[in-house]
C-alpha cells in the first residue's frame, strides 16, 4: 500500500542568475513494509528530497501526498501534526535532545502526542530488540554513536508513524554496526509495517533495500 | 515546564550561575528597598502615628515645622476640634549622666489633645508634668532607662524619662515628647509663642488666614529636609537594578536559546509544536527567577535579623510582594526576547547538519 507519493516535485532556490534547481520533476512512491534507499553523492539533492518528503518544506511545484492527503492543502499547524503522527525522523548525529534521558525522549513525545503511541509492552520489546533496555536512564552524551542512533530510531518509532525517514543513518557507524542497523531497518519495515526511507551514500545498505533510487543533479532514477 | 525542569536538572552549573546572578540582584533589590522604606519611615514614623491629614504652619517657615512659629495673634481666630492638636517642635541634644548624647527632636504637646492621648508606649507612662518626658525607643537601645534624668541643650534643667514610645521618630531623629510650656522654654526669646504647628486629622481642615498656611500631609512630608532626594536616589537605584536584571535575564536566555537552535529545529522536525518550545523557555525563565527570588528573600531575611538595630531596615510584606512581582515581570519580559528566534526556527535545518 502506497503511503507516500511525490508527483512531479520540483524545488528551486534563489532567483535569476543565482537560481538553483535542487529537485527536477521527481516522481517517487514508497509502500508500507518496504525499505527504500535514496542514494547519491553530496549535493545531488538528497537532503532537499528528505525535507520535502518529510513535510519540512514545500516544493516549488508538484504534489506531495501522504496517505493520499495533499500536504500543500494543510496549514502549518496541521503539517506539524502530520509530522508528529505520521512521520518519524532519524537524523544524523546529535539528533536526540541532549538534556533528556532515553526514557524522557519518549516522555516528550507522549506529552505532545497523547494517543496512538506504542504501548508499554511494544516499547519494551522494541527497546530489547534495539539493545536499549539497560540504557533508558542514560543521557545521549553517555551513549556511543551506535547507541544514540538506535535510541533515535526508538524515539522515532515510539510515536508509531507510518513513514520512517532516516538521514545518513550509518554516517558515524563502523562496518559491524552498519550491518546491524541495515538489518534492523529491514526488520522494522516488515515487523512494524512501516515505509522506511533511507537517504544515504553508503552502498553497504543496498542489500537491505526493496527499492533503490539514485539522485544526481536533482534528478531521481530508479535502479532496476 | 517538563523541558524547562529537565534542562535545568541536567545543566546544573550553567543554570546555577544564572540563578546566582538573579539571587544577587534580587538580594540587592530587597536590601535597598528595605533600607529605602526604613529610612523613609524614620522620617515620617511619628506623623503616621498621628494619622495627620493636614499641617498648618507659619507661611514663611518654608514648610519646616521646626522653623515655624505660631503666635497668640495667629491662633486668635482658629477653631479647633478634637481632631486638631497644637504641637511645638525644636531640635535638641539630649544628655544624661554617663550616657551618649542623642540628637533628637523635642515635641511639645497638650495633654487634652490627640497627639498626647494617642501616644503608644512600650514601657512606662505618659508625661504628667513639665519636667517629665516620653522618649522614642531609640533611647532605650542607646542605654537609657526609665527614671533617667535628661538635660536638653546643656541647660541645667533636668527632665525625667517616664515612658518609651513606639515609632516616635521624625526626620530620622528620635522624639522627646514633653509639654508645650517646656517647648516654649527651649524656644525662649520669641514673644507670645504658642506652637509650631496645628496638626489636623481632617482632610478638609483649612486655616489660611494671617501668617498661617495649610499643607496637605504628603506635601509636608515631601518637603522634609532630604526626604525627596533620598527617596528618589533609592528609587533610581532600584529602577536600575530592575533594568539590569531584565538585561541579564534577556541576554542569558538569548544566548542559551541560540545555543539550542539545532535542538529546537530537531524537535520542530519531529512535530513538537512551537508553543511547547515557547512555553518551555518562558517557564524556564520563571523557574530561574523564582529560585533567585526565594534565595534573595531568604538572604534578606537573615540580613535583617543580623543587622544592628541602628540600621533603619524595614523588610515588609509590601516590599516582598512588589519586589517579587517586579522581578517576575522582568523575567517574563526578558524571556520574551528570544521567543522571536524560536518562532522562526526552520525545522528543515535539522536535516543535513
Amino acid at each position: 500500500m502506497t503511503v507516500i507519493e511525490l508527483k512531479n516535485v520540483q524545488k528551486t532556490y534563489g532567483k535569476g542568475a543565482a537560481e538553483v534547481q535542487a529537485l527536477k520533476k521527481i516522481n517517487f512512491k514508497a509502500n508500507l513494509g518496504e525499505v527504500v534507499l535514496i542514494m547519491g553523492p553530496s549535493g545531488a539533492g538528497k537532503s532537499t528530497f528528505l525535507t520535502i518528503a518529510g513535510s519540512l518544506q514545500r516544493p516549488s511545484a508538484g504534489q506531495v501526498l501522504i496517505e493520499n492527503q495533499q500536504v500543500a492543502e494543510l496549514s502549518n499547524k496541521e503539517t506539524d501534526a502530520l509530522r508528529l503522527n505520521k512521520i518519524g525522523f532519524v537524523l544524523q548525529a546529535y539528533n536526540l535532545v541532549p538534556f533528556l534521558t532515553v526514557k524522557e525522549q519518549f516522555e516528550l513525545v507522549k506529552r505532545v502526542k497523547k494517543q496512538n503511541n506504542l504501548d508499554q509492552q511494544t516499547l519494551q520489546k522494541l527497546l530489547q530488540k534495539l539493545g536499549l533496555t539497560d540504557l533508558v536512564n542514560k543521557y545521549p552524551s553517555e551513549l556511543s554513536g551506535g547507541q544514540q542512533q538506535r535510541a533515535a530510531i526508538a524515539r522515532a518509532l515510539y510515536a508509531n508513524p507510518k513513514i520512517l525517514l532516516a538521514d545518513e543513518p550509518t554516517a558515524s557507524l563502523d562496518s559491524e554496526n552498519v550491518t546491524e542497523v541495515g538489518q534492523l531497518f529491514k526488520d522494522l519495515a516488515k515487523d512494524y509495517n512501516k515505509a522506511v526511507i533511507l537517504v544515504t551514500h553508503d552502498p553497504r545498505l543496498e542489500k537491505y533495500a526493496d527499492q533503490i533510487f539514485t539522485m544526481m543533479d536533482g534528478e531521481m532514477i530508479k535502479k532496476q | 515546564m517538563f523541558l524547562a525542569i529537565k534542562e535545568i536538572k541536567k545543566e546544573k552549573l550553567r543554570y546555577g550561575l544564572i540563578i546566582l546572578m538573579i539571587f544577587l540582584i534580587s538580594y540587592l533589590i530587597f536590601i535597598l528597598s528595605s533600607l529605602a522604606v526604613g529610612l523613609a519611615s524614620e522620617n515620617t514614623q511619628a506623623i503616621e502615628t498621628w494619622n495627620a491629614k493636614q499641617v498648618i504652619l507659619n507661611k514663611n517657615a518654608n514648610v519646616s515645622m521646626s522653623q515655624s512659629v505660631l503666635t497668640k495673634t495667629d491662633l486668635a481666630n482658629v477653631t479647633m476640634s478634637k481632631n486638631e492638636a497644637l504641637l511645638g517642635q525644636t531640635p535638641v541634644v539630649a544628655k544624661s549622666k554617663s550616657k551618649a548624647q542623642v540628637s533628637s527632636q523635642f515635641i511639645g504637646v497638650k495633654k487634652n489633645q490627640f497627639i498626647y492621648q494617642d501616644q503608644e508606649l512600650i514601657a512606662g507612662r505618659k508625661a504628667n508634668s513639665d519636667h517629665e518626658v516620653v522618649v522614642d525607643q531609640a533611647f532605650k537601645v542607646k542605654g537609657y532607662h526609665l527614671g533617667d534624668q535628661l538635660k536638653l541643650n546643656g541647660s541645667a534643667q533636668k527632665y525625667q524619662i517616664v515612658g518609651f514610645a513606639r515609632n516616635a521618630k521624625i526626620n530620622i531623629a528620635p522624639i522627646i515628647y514633653g509639654t508645650l510650656p517646656t517647648w516654649k522654654k527651649l524656644r525662649q526669646g520669641i514673644p507670645d509663642l504658642r506652637a509650631s504647628a496645628i496638626i489636623s486629622r481632617q482632610a478638609n481642615y483649612r486655616e489660611n488666614h494671617g501668617n498661617m498656611k495649610t499643607y496637605a500631609i504628603n506635601d509636608f512630608i515631601n518637603k522634609l529636609p532630604g526626604y525627596t532626594a533620598q527617596n528618589m536616589t533609592f528609587q533610581l537605584m532600584i529602577g536600575f537594578l530592575f533594568v539590569i536584571s531584565l538585561i541579564i535575564i534577556a541576554v542569558f536566555l538569548y544566548i542559551l536559546t541560540m545555543q539550542k537552535m539545532h535542538n529546537f529545529a530537531v524537535m520542530r522536525a519531529q512535530g513538537i509544536p512551537t508553543s511547547t518550545l515557547v512555553k518551555a523557555t518562558v517557564s524556564q525563565a520563571l523557574i530561574l527567577v523564582g529560585a533567585g527570588i526565594v534565595l534573595g528573600l531568604a538572604a534578606t531575611f537573615i540580613t535583617a535579623k543580623l543587622l544592628p538595630a541602628a540600621v533603619p531596615m524595614s523588610f515588609t510584606w509590601q516590599i516582598i510582594a512588589s519586589g517579587t512581582v517586579g522581578l517576575f515581570l522582568t523575567g517574563m519580559i526578558g524571556s520574551l526576547i528570544p521567543i522571536r528566534s524560536i518562532i522562526k526556527v526552520d525545522p528543515a535545518k535539522a536535516i543535513g547538519e
